[in-house]
């Protein structure tokens, strides 16, 4: 699944330590997740959603 | 990668110490107690099972751990580990025990399954991480 974390967290000025802390995660799974390694449960995808006040489907994109 | 300022993972890491600490009491224990001729009968069964209780207690441990672990990258990361492990370890023992029985392999003893297990999650744990770099 693309997203489009990188970005967000850009126009924020957050870095991936940032984003990790507030959504007590782990860097790596920041990471993970920007690089589409790794796609985030719902309710993570939901936790992202709220932090950055936009709906799930504006950061996260379909493939298929 | 383990991160003592993680709370679930700190407290895994502090039962799994506790556990191979009584694992190691009740090894030797048994050693001193059986092999050595001080215990027999009964209770020498009784010390030599004992060393395999804090060993299914790491189970335990390994279980409450990923039920304790709220960042779920760091969860699956674990899985993937002790799958890896469990699937190795399975390899391993059942290629050796056909080299016993057909070949001249050395008996390997049942104990050192275990360590074995652990050596594997320990050898898997940063190939899984590497696979998300």
């Amino acid at each position: 699944m693309k997203n489009r974390l990188r970005v967000l967290r850009a126009e924020r000025a957050w870095s991936q330590a940032d984003l990790a802390k507030a959504l007590e995660v782990s860097r790596q799974s920041v990471n993970a997740i920007e690089t589409g390694k790794f796609d985030p449960s719902l309710p993570l995808a939901f936790k992202l959603a709220r932090l950055f006040g936009l709906r799930i489907e504006e950061i996260f994109t379909d493939e298929g | 990668m383990w991160c003592l300022s993680n709370p679930a993972q700190r407290r895994y890491l502090v039962r799994m110490i506790s556990a191979a600490f009584f694992c190691l009491v009740f090894s030797l224990a048994a050693v001193m107690g059986i092999r050595h001729g001080h215990v027999s009968g009964l209770p020498s069964y009784f010390l030599a099972v004992l060393p395999a209780v804090p060993v299914a207690w790491t189970l335990v441990i390994t279980g409450a751990y990923l039920s304790e672990e709220k960042d779920e990258f760091q969860r699956n990361l674990y899985i993937q580990a002790i799958l890896c492990a469990v699937a190795a370890t399975l390899a391993v023992v059942t290629a050796w025990g056909y080299m016993e029985d057909f070949g001249r392999a050395p008996h390997l003893r049942l104990a050192w399954v275990y360590p074995m297990f652990w050596i594997f999650v320990a050898v898997a744990m940063p190939l899984v991480q590497r696979r998300y770099r």
